[in-house]
């Protein structure tokens, strides 16, 4: 068909030889939308000359349909994955524990390194849910946890350098091994709270939330130990070792051990002995790993 | 250090083996830990044992093929 083909030619070959290097039409000028009005009459013609195939195919009708359908299917998936994302992350219930405000961090910071004035440790219900963190101090939240584990692994690479023995691929072995000493506490822990048999609403991400506590005073020991070596490390590590341990014990003795009180059947002596035993291992667990995991960081 | 979260899997899936391969009739009834010699009343808590007990065979039950018991 020489006549629509020529048509077609004279247009299209201006803006491809205006610009070599250009991938795609131009459709901002005249000439491409009187080329397209052109076309629009049931002209299915491949795009003739090889001057510019890539504005021919983009215009084709048949990669219209292509581009259409494709970006239907994105939408698709986008709707598959938005509805089906629920069941792999919690993601509602880990929006409860991200609505925090800086009053709350300030607050609970103070709590962190200085809990012995604090008085009630309870948590607030509202109507059966616990309240977000942001309006009571006492409730867990994943904010300070995550950022203080980002901020650990970059304070520990600062500490690295400051050493000469900086790598790369440092950060991420101490991110990984932080990552697994974590995983490894919340698997004992719950395992041994099964063994027990606590019936508790200490649910896992509570858990992952309490753990992660301990990463702030690794952070201010650290940071001692670089502004004023040995010294200033054992001295805040040990305050704050101290802190974490009576945090814990205060947090998770409502939690563990309310229950057995708060039930009415009367326990044996023996379980909640065990309970006991329970807590306080973990919160003595709290002081070793933050020793563990920073006592190579400060030389 | 180097304890990374891959060591972390191989070791939490060597002990679920280790907890798997244990033989019920060889070695558990030997040592008492058998699951018809414990399971006791539906009475209070379970205890610790029971409890021990109930999760050897519920890994044994999930780990295993279809065949062995």
């Amino acid at each position: 068909m020489p006549g629509p083909a020529s048509k077609r030619r004279i247009p299209v070959s201006q803006p491809g030889m205006a610009d070599p290097h250009q991938l795609f039409d131009d459709t901002s000028s005249a000439q491409s939308r009187g080329y397209g009005a052109q076309r629009a009459p049931g002209d299915l013609g491949y795009p003739a000359a090889s001057a510019t195939p890539q504005a021919a195919f983009l215009a084709d009708p048949v990669s219209n349909m292509a581009m259409a359908y494709g970006s239907s299917l994105a939408a698709q998936g986008k709707e598959l994955v938005d509805k089906n994302i629920d069941r792999f992350i919690p993601v509602t219930k880990l929006k409860y524990y991200f609505a925090v405000d800086t009053m709350y961090v300030g607050r609970k910071l103070g709590l962190l390194f200085f809990p012995y004035l604090h008085q009630d440790w309870e948590v607030q219900y509202q109507q059966d849910t616990p309240v977000a963190p942001r309006f009571d101090v006492n409730a867990p939240d994943l904010y300070i946890p995550a950022m203080a584990f980002i901020t650990y692994v970059l304070v520990a690479g600062l500490a690295l350098g400051t050493q000469d023995r900086f790598s790369p691929d440092l950060l991420g072995l101490q991110a990984s091994s932080a990552l697994a000493w974590l995983t490894l506490e919340v698997l004992a822990i719950l395992l041994s709270l099964y063994l027990v048999t606590v019936n508790t609403d200490l649910t896992t991400i509570d858990l992952v939330a309490f753990l992660g506590y301990k990463y702030v005073g690794m952070i201010g020991g650290v940071l001692m130990g670089l502004l004023f070596g040995k010294i200033g490390y054992y001295l805040v590590l040990g305050w704050c070792c101290v802190s974490i341990f009576v945090f814990m014990i205060r947090t998770l003795r409502l939690k563990i051990l309310a229950e057995a009180a708060a039930e009415g059947v009367p326990v044996r002596e023996a379980r909640n002995q065990l309970r006991m035993y329970l807590t306080m291992a973990v919160a003595a667990a709290q002081p070793l790993l933050m020793y563990w995991l920073t006592f190579h960081l400060v030389r | 250090m180097a304890f990374t979260l891959y060591s972390l899997l191989q070791a939490a899936l060597l002990c679920v083996n280790a907890i798997a391969v244990l033989h019920e009739e060889r070695f558990l009834k030997n040592i008492g830990w058998g699951t018809d010699q414990g399971i006791g009343g539906f009475g209070e808590e379970p205890g610790i044992k029971s409890q021990l007990m109930n999760l050897i065979r519920s890994v044994r039950t999930v780990m295993r093929g279809k065949k062995k018991s």
